[in-house]
């Protein structure tokens, strides 16, 4: 009996031993480290930058580009941008956070990743850095504000004694596209004539279908249409000061918002669009079958593709008749804010924050910041909105421009995740009658206060 | 030089104990030690990889961790176990896979041995019948769910332009309520039927062939012979697959992932689909824990159960 034994002592001792190692993780609350506000000494070995980003041509177009630009001036180093399904970015980077190891140095954070990534400590904290390298007045402030700053900033306002946890990558909302040759080639101005229009434009041509937006439960999908058209009939999110979802979302604003959304646009769109996202509402457009859809512009590039399109056989046939147009307006002329920022990694070496820094600053610049645009990317300095390289470069690109000034985001407290999934699982409800709008609404101011309420630690938190 | 070690003997189980060691082989090496040391590899591996895991699951059950806050791990004792047991949310996620699951068994169960019944009575073509029809079972469930979500697109999938074709009106599969559940319900079945199938021809095949004959000369029926013998035979096989099967769709993540993603709203939510929810959303760790670990319990005890009824059967 005595090797029973000892293997007994050595299973204990083994659990003992792990049960250490996974306790020896749990290393006090986070905040977020600083970065040097210069940047150290760069190395001359050969290193590879890493970026982790979902899967979307912006992605590969960045990839290309950094490796093409940025090389010039650092022959040593190698940009790899890792990408992952648009469904798993959030639990790709969040997991490998929770373990404090990443295989990243740049994680491009949607713009309302940023305070759980703050508050866990996962991101540098580049406040001295920005104010050292950055010519910030060379920015929107809004833009520069949320894709970097936590707390958030109020629409169109910035705080300037704020942290800054991440620069603009890739700015981003959504243009309304329309079928010029259905409905003509004025876009509709206001919410209700764009309804209107779509209506007719059903009626009058079988087989297409008036409206084409995002309402999948995955992602952020149908959150974002839904805060879209509350933004533009007057709704609120929340009110921020006091963190009141409840009496704001569900408000009578939002409640118009709910029923124009269900009971308006949802009959204008094609059966079986309840699960549609990026690709379906692109889909729908390049094979004729929409007369105004709705997505967002750093998605749009495919639209133009004549393989991808039975709208014309060249360019310029689908030019004749798509256009693109920012977003009507109604009772405000809101519109949401897309886009992503890049941060550093906590957990990256030094050498490898020194470059990231480094490639940060690069990107910043005038010039890079119009090369990115001339390559298909959209930036975030005013002076390379403005230039002629990026209001070419693509037919959308200046409904960008427009639309800068009129962007609304949503929260990005800690709690955004499970934020938007109450939202989306919600509004998705409601638009495939799994759920009376009006119901939908209050679930969702309800549950969203539950979350915010309940951020102290208590039993049974996240059901 | 001693004798040569006897390759085989007639009492082949008291040979390890019994035989001297090898020659070569160090006198300190026992049969015993080389045991140990055979096993040992694999023991420390399914001590890291499952016993520490699932003990440590159990310990954050009871307490409010969260992966990504950090911090140290509060004791809260059964709190966790309080909310879930008591969530709205988690009885309708409950019904949900309640449904799926009697659901999808029962038409696999019935469809399985319907096949495997017609395939054991053929005698040409049977090994490639068998074979073609294990083909969904080997697919991955992340490609198998896919492709179904192509085929049951509303718009233009493969299934309503087949029902138009026949003059029937668009279904919207993955969007409503009710078709949702089903879909998922039908293309789990369309992967997993064979598995039963394959296990009920098992049990078909290894039926003695004499009874048939005896039953034959007594000039037995064919649902008499069916009823008294191809199915009290064939039966606790049967609810061994039913109980894999059981297991199986009761923790069914990957099809919801892909097909609908829980929707419409949260009607095709599973229990393991809220567990990834709340472990991944919100990373709320200790909540997560105690959740699987309620799951697990729930097919631990349902197991026994079934695993009693299964031995009494035998008794029987």
């Amino acid at each position: 009996m005595r090797y029973p034994k000892r293997i007994g002592l050595a299973a204990a001792a083994m659990l003992v031993a792990t049960t250490m190692a996974a306790c020896g993780q749990d290393d006090g609350a986070a905040s977020a480290p600083k970065a040097p506000a210069t940047i150290p000494e760069l190395t001359k070995d050969p290193l590879t930058l890493s970026f982790v980003w979902f899967d979307w041509p912006p992605a590969h177009a960045l990839e290309a580009f950094a490796n093409a630009e940025y090389t010039k001036e650092r022959s040593n180093v190698t940009i790899k941008v890792n990408t992952v399904p648009n469904a798993n970015w959030h639990d790709a980077i969040f997991t490998q956070f929770a373990a404090h190891k990443t295989d990243f140095d740049i994680p491009i954070l949607d713009s309302q990743h940023i305070g759980e990534a703050v508050t866990n400590g996962n991101i540098l904290d580049i406040t001295d850095f920005v104010k050292k390298n950055i010519d910030v007045k060379a920015y929107n402030p809004y833009l520069l504000a949320a894709y970097g700053q936590f707390p958030q900033a109020e629409t169109g306002k910035r705080d300037e004694n704020a942290s800054l946890y991440g620069l603009p990558l890739l700015g981003d909302t959504w243009t309304m596209i329309y079928r010029k040759d259905l409905i003509g080639d004025k876009p509709p101005q206001t919410w209700d004539e764009m309804i209107s229009v779509a209506e007719k434009c059903q009626a009058d041509h079988p087989g297409v279908s008036g409206l084409a937006f995002h309402q999948a439960n995955g992602s952020d999908a149908a959150a974002v249409t839904y805060n879209t058209v509350n933004g533009i009939y007057g709704g609120n999110l929340w009110d921020s000061k006091t963190r009141k979802v409840q009496g704001v979302l569900n408000d009578a604003a939002g409640q118009e918002a709910m029923d124009v959304l269900v009971n308006k646009m949802k009959p204008l769109t094609a059966k079986g669009s309840g699960n549609w996202f990026i690709d379906e509402v692109n889909a729908a457009v390049a094979q004729g079958k929409a007369c105004i859809a709705f997505n967002w512009i750093a998605a749009s590039g495919g639209l133009l593709d004549p393989k991808q399109s039975t709208l014309g056989t060249t360019r310029e046939q689908i030019l004749d008749k798509l256009g693109f147009a920012p977003l009507p307006s109604q009772k405000t002329n809101l519109v949401p804010l897309g886009g992503m920022g890049m941060h550093v990694s906590a957990y990256s070496s030094t050498t490898k924050q020194a470059e990231a820094l480094n490639f940060m600053k690069w990107f910043e610049q005038a010039d890079i910041q119009k090369k990115w645009a001339a390559a298909g990317g959209v930036p975030s300095r005013t002076d390379a909105l403005e230039s002629p390289e990026f209001l070419n470069a693509q037919p959308f690109n200046k409904v960008y421009t427009d639309s800068v000034p009129r962007m609304r985001d949503m929260w990005n407290v800690p709690e955004y995740a499970r934020l938007v999934d109450i939202e989306n699982t919600n509004v998705n409800a409601a638009l495939n009658g799994a759920k009376k709008p009006k119901d939908a609404l209050d679930d969702i101011a309800k549950e969203q206060q539950g979350v915010l309420d309940s951020s102290s630690r208590k039993g049974g938190g996240g059901l | 030089m001693s004798d040569p070690v006897p390759l085989t003997t007639d009492h082949p189980g008291q040979v390890a104990s019994a035989t001297p060691p090898a020659p070569g082989r160090s006198r300190h090496l026992s049969d015993r030690r080389l045991t140990v040391a055979f096993i040992s590899p694999a023991l420390l591996l399914l001590l890291a990889m499952s016993v520490f895991p699932l003990l440590w699951a159990l310990y954050l059950s009871f307490t409010d961790y969260s992966a990504t806050r950090g911090g140290p791990a509060h004791f809260i004792w059964f709190e966790n176990y309080t909310a879930i047991l008591t969530s709205a949310q988690v009885h309708l996620r409950t019904l949900t896979t309640l449904i799926y699951v009697i659901g999808a068994v029962t038409l696999q169960t019935v469809l399985g041995f319907t096949i495997a019944y017609l395939i054991s009575r053929r005698t040409h073509g049977r090994g490639l019948l068998t074979t073609l029809f294990l083909v969904p079972m080997m697919l991955s469930p992340v490609v198998v769910g896919l492709f179904w979500r192509f085929m049951l697109d509303a718009q233009f999938g493969v299934i309503n332009s087949m029902l138009s074709s026949l003059g029937l009106g668009q279904v919207e599969w993955l969007t409503r309520q009710r078709t949702a559940l089903i879909s998922l319900i039908v293309v789990d079945t369309w992967q997993w039927t064979p598995f039963i199938m394959l296990i009920a021809l098992a049990g078909l095949t290894a039926v003695p062939k004499y009874l048939y004959e005896a039953a034959s000369i007594d000039r037995a029926s064919e649902w008499f012979r069916f009823r008294t013998i191809t199915l009290p035979l064939v039966w606790p096989l049967l609810l061994i697959a039913v109980l894999f099967r059981a297991i199986e769709a009761f923790r069914l993540f990957d099809l919801v992932y892909i097909l609908t993603s829980g929707g419409p709203g949260v009607s095709t939510e599973t229990l393991s689909f809220h567990v990834y929810k709340v472990a991944f959303l919100g990373f709320n760790t200790g909540t997560a824990s105690a959740y699987g670990i309620l799951m697990v319990l729930i097919v631990i005890v349902l197991t026994q159960l079934y695993m009693r009824y299964l031995n009494k059967l035998k008794e029987d």
